[in-house]
């Protein structure tokens, strides 16, 4: 008498909550997910291919563009992977002031998705609270290279000009006042029953996984496995640091927004020390003018504030640019877990679920 | 003498009639350099490399020996002063911070107990810049991968990167498919490696690890490498009814119409005007977007 | 005081709906000014509180000078009507888009049932009890006659107004039906479950000053509510007056309950396809739904057009005490501009209930307590009044 049917309904590509282009073809019973396949590639621009036919260095301008959040990340592991293909040693003061500029950014990106994730669930104020002090980073990212956002902050080999003067007292300003904001931002989710109700419990996605889908980064640590690149693999200055990797085992919605909440206060705990024990001495190796690559293949992967990101560059004897140029986007891997998450819940559950991914399509498509 | 109120209306060259299709072959935009070398780093490569550079130099500076002997006995025959003796030499020291890696001899324990459960299913093992590569045999990688992910030795729990490059010049394959696996609990990396001719469709690793499924696809749409037993073998990030595979080195990579023309050179507006007049014969209207 | 005549008091009455509808239009841009500058204050967030035609005059200045003294000129209030008056303008001048396999009379149907529902609503309301104010001798045809302090002072004027504003979810729904997309479609079943959901819990809320009043009539249970009850209905009011609030947020589709237009889910849910002024017509019904809501609210329990709340008026400020014994519509206004301003800053505040969620906080938690809620009224009624 009665007839069932599901309801198909396209989430994006121009929708509210998905961060950009992302389309996600979700089938419905009544509210309930039954279905749901992310599409992406709305913003592919060929990045790669693009590498491949410019030299090692113009390949900077790219990585940029790609997850524009998290310009700085993207930007050192571009120029460790190059580093690593040519075997270039790169001075001490460059690798602290690199993980420097990296620990802000990692702020900086941290509170994008906070702002963000919570105006998804319906908290609007933090939105804005968050771009305050985003402000202040972008600022720093502006001292230091004269960009904001899409930053190209280092050279293969070390960074292009030392700190300008004044820098450090910006640092300071900042850090004196970020724990502050933290606490700010806390009062208004950490204990909110609304905000517990929303995440608690949602978009669970375990241990193994996660592992198995290759999801890493905020997300894998807040399924209770402590896997931190710059802790297991160390690179720039990590080794020298003293932090600690932030882990939940709740593996839900509500530990990925602790495990980020906690990792912001370790960023300003490393950006202090980086600031405390800052090296003297030159910021650029020596190099020849003209760089030629080997027979070389690398891959690379540092942790960006999404995840791992890789880069996998071929070198060609004596070519000045990359044969291979790939990008191991985190957030590609990382939005392959949507359906595990999403399935199953509610459709108000399928935008927390994509808010706590932290995804940015410009890396996804790239 | 010109009439002053009629106004002057430049030549328009004639446009090629029928319909245009563009000869992307003579475009000078759209020449494709192929690659002449195959770019695969490997340790016996680099060893027969080494071996006949060696044996370049050492032939060079025999005949410069030879070609001085020859010209001592010819100044002695001649009375003239004896010519210098040649020196040999030696390589310039560079001083920069550049010291590239080379492909040395696998010593990690998890290469050589791979390669001792892979017997002759490996092909090559070495290590380069700090990294492990293991090249197996193409029929074999799905049983690699198992062991990588299922021996107790090894371990390796994620399979963090997977991608391919297209090697046109090479003989006996065209594409190389890397796997780069993370162990967590042991921190180490491993890059598994394959060598796949044109048409050939490797074992999908979605099985053993369901992170290959998206890297898979991307790798089909941007390859063209089809993997077998893959649960959805489509194209991620090009639409579906894209032609071609962009990452392939013998893919242009200026795209069709109007960037065909170099609008930099173009000063009067005349190649513009050339391509718009091509682009009504083709019935394109360029200047409005057609209406409903 | 001479008697109208038939006539005369349907001029009255005519003239009563235009000062209605004047005070209605006159606090609904306000209340959406003030929403904008809530919410810029609240968030810190500048653009909102400090557009302005220019930089003449005395704000100009001001503003010059407080830049120059290293501070954000945020604090003159007149700032950010311009955005406001632009608002209004794009709403008006707006292409009307109708989707091509909309159906075109129930969706042109829609905006209206919600208006109108919204604000017949007023019929009923009383600002204060007996006379608003009296015309002048002077005055032409009506001179001398005084002027109550509500449209219709119907005996079951609370009947009436849960009925009309029940009409509502009908515009809300017709539009998700009619606009023919997946997205409005969800909203406006979402809104009508949720709706009709939370009428239950809001009337058996309303129920428990009907018992103690026991009257449906507007004025007469504001000023029960307000001067004639024991100390011991200060609990009932109180319990009740939180969840009457609760589910008049529900009601009027504000955070954290605004399912129907989930923004981050449904991209704008039922009116997702409305442009121009239908869609205006629904920003209109929002804002005049809270609006009277705002007004029960501070009739029923927080005392009308008298001072105290919940019933302390009675207690405490004996009648005989000049300004403030007195009810004046002052009081009424203030008491609404007040709780309009609890809409925004909660909006402000906290995040939106998942929809399963709400259902389940109306339907375990907010119609049990209304119940027990209403019995303890009861009970009082039975042995204090």
């Amino acid at each position: 008498m009665f007839k069932n049917e599901e309801m198909e309904i396209n989430l994006g590509p121009q929708h509210p909550s998905t961060h950009g282009v992302l389309r996600v073809k979700l089938r419905l019973d009544g509210e309930t997910v039954t279905h749901c396949r992310p599409m992406i590639g709305y913003l592919h621009r060929g990045v790669e291919k693009i590498c491949e036919n410019q030299s090692f260095f113009q390949g900077q301008v790219w990585t940029d563009r790609m997850d524009y959040c998290s310009a700085v990340a993207n930007n050192l592991g571009w120029a460790e992977a190059n580093e690593k293909l040519f075997g270039i040693t790169v001075p001490r003061r460059a690798h602290y002031i690199r993980t420097l500029l990296n620990e802000f950014n990692r702020i900086a990106s941290h509170l994008i998705w906070l702002g963000t994730h919570a105006m998804d669930i319906g908290a609007l104020t933090v939105f804005l609270y968050a771009f305050r002090e985003r402000e202040d980073v972008l600022d720093i990212n502006e001292a230091f290279c004269g960009s904001r956002l899409t930053t190209t902050a280092f050279r293969i080999g070390g960074l292009r000009e030392d700190l300008p003067p004044g820098f450090e007292k910006m640092v300071h300003k900042f850090l004196a006042k970020f724990s502050d904001c933290l606490e700010e931002y806390e009062n208004l989710l950490t204990e909110n029953r609304i905000w517990k109700k929303r995440t608690v419990g949602v978009a669970r996605l375990n241990a193994e996984d996660a592992i198995a889908l290759g999801v890493t980064g905020p997300m894998l640590r807040a399924a209770g496995v402590a896997y931190d690149i710059r802790k297991a693999f160390p690179y720039a200055a990590y080794s020298e640091m003293d932090f600690e990797v932030p882990t939940r085992t709740e593996a839900d919605t509500y530990a990925r927004y602790q495990v980020r909440m906690a990792e912001m206060r370790q960023s300003a705990r490393i950006i202090q020390q980086c600031m405390d024990g800052m090296p003297e001495g030159p910021v650029m190796a020596k190099l020849p003018k003209i760089l030629r690559s080997e027979v070389n293949e690398v891959y690379h992967a540092t942790e960006s504030p999404k995840g791992e990101i890789g880069y996998y560059l071929v070198g060609e004897k004596g070519s000045l640019n990359p044969y291979r140029f790939h990008v191991r986007a985190p957030g590609f891997i990382n939005l392959q877990s949507l359906p595990k998450m999403a399935e199953g819940g509610l459709i108000a559950d399928v935008v927390a679920a994509i808010g706590s991914l932290d995804i940015v399509l410009g890396e996804i498509d790239r | 003498m010109a009439e002053p109120n009629v106004p002057q209306t430049p030549e328009v060259p004639e446009a090629p009639a029928g319909p245009y299709v563009y000869d992307y072959k003579a475009a000078p935009f759209r020449q494709i350099a192929m690659p002449k070398t195959v770019p695969l780093p490997s340790r016996q490569t680099y060893l027969a490399e080494q071996k006949a550079a060696a044996e370049a130099d050492e032939a060079k500076w025999q005949k410069t020996l030879a070609d001085f002997e020859t010209a001592k006995t010819k100044a002695e025959a001649e009375g003239k002063d004896a010519p210098k003796p040649p020196v040999r030499p030696v390589p310039r020291k560079d001083d920069n911070d550049l010291k590239t890696p080379v492909p040395e001899e696998a010593q990690d324990p998890d290469l050589l107990k791979l390669q001792a459960l892979l017997g002759d299913k490996a092909e090559e093992i070495f290590e380069q810049a700090g990294e492990l590569v293991c090249q197996v045999k193409k029929e074999a990688i799905l049983e690699a991968l198992a062991l990588c992910r299922d021996e107790a030795a090894l371990k390796y729990e994620m399979l963090a990167d997977q991608s391919g490059t297209h090697y046109p010049a090479a003989n006996g394959f065209a594409y190389s498919v890397v796997y780069h696996l993370t162990s967590i609990s042991r921190r180490k990396r491993l890059r598994l490696r394959i060598l796949v001719p044109e048409g050939f469709a490797p074992e999908s690793a979605c099985p053993l690890y369901p992170s290959a499924n998206w890297m898979e696809r991307e790798i089909y749409d941007m390859l063209g490498i089809r993997f077998a037993n893959h649960p959805d073998m489509t194209r991620i990030l090009c639409p579906e009814d894209w032609e071609g595979y962009p990452l392939r080195k013998d893919y242009p990579t200026v795209g069709w119409g109007q960037r065909d023309i170099s609008f930099r050179e173009d000063r009067g507006g005349m190649l513009e005007r050339i391509a718009l007049q091509k682009a009504g014969q083709l019935g394109i209207n360029l200047k409005q977007p057609k209406a409903d | 005081m001479p008697t109208p005549t038939l006539t005369q008091s349907i001029v009255i009455t005519l003239i009563q709906c235009l000062l209605v509808v004047i005070f209605v239009f006159v606090v609904v841009p306000l209340t959406v000014f003030a929403e904008r500058k809530v919410l810029g204050h609240l968030q810190q967030r500048l653009g909102s509180t400090r557009v302005a035609s220019g930089h003449v005059g005395f704000s100009g200045w001001m503003n010059r000078r407080m830049w120059k003294m290293g501070r954000v000129p945020v604090l003159s209030y007149w700032r950010g009507i311009p955005g406001l008056v632009g608002d209004v303008l794009k709403l008006i001048l707006k292409e009307d888009i109708m989707p091509a396999k909309a159906d075109k009379f129930v969706f042109f149907l829609a905006p209206s049932i919600s208006m109108v529902a919204a604000i017949i609503v007023f019929a009923a309301i009383s600002f204060v009890p007996g006379t608003f104010f009296t015309f002048p001798a002077w005055f032409p045809f009506v001179g001398g006659l005084p002027v109550s302090g509500g449209i219709a002072d119907i005996n079951v004027g609370l009947l009436w107004i849960l009925g009309v504003a029940t009409v509502g979810v009908y515009g809300i729904v017709l539009a998700g039906w009619s606009s023919n997309s997946k997205y409005p479609l969800l909203g406006g079943l979402r809104s009508a479950a949720q709706m009709v959901s939370y009428e239950v819990p809001l009337a058996l809320s309303l129920l428990a000053p009907v018992v103690l009043s026991a009257s449906l009539n507007f004025g007469e249970m504001s000023a029960r509510m307000a001067t004639g009850m024991p100390a011991w209905a200060l609990v009932p009011q109180v319990i009740g007056f939180l969840l009457y609030l609760t589910c008049g947020f529900a009601e009027t589709n504000r955070l954290p309950f605004d399912m129907p237009e989930a923004e981050n889910e449904l991209v704008a849910g039922f009116h997702t396809e409305y442009s121009g002024m239908k869609f205006g017509f629904f920003y209109l019904a929002e804002y005049i739904n809270m609006t009277v809501v705002a007004a029960l609210a501070s009739a029923f329990f927080l005392g009308g057009p008298w001072l105290l709340p919940f019933g302390l008026q009675g207690l405490l400020i004996p009648a005989s005490i000049p300004f403030i014994g007195q009810p004046h519509a002052i009081f009424f206004v203030a008491k609404i501009v007040f709780l309009l301003f609890t809409y925004i800053w909660v909006r402000g505040t906290i995040p939106r209930y998942r929809y399963d969620q709400v259902m389940a906080v109306g339907w375990k938690y907010l119609i049990p307590m209304a119940l027990i809620n209403l019995l303890l009224a009861a009970a009082i009624r039975c042995f204090a009044v």
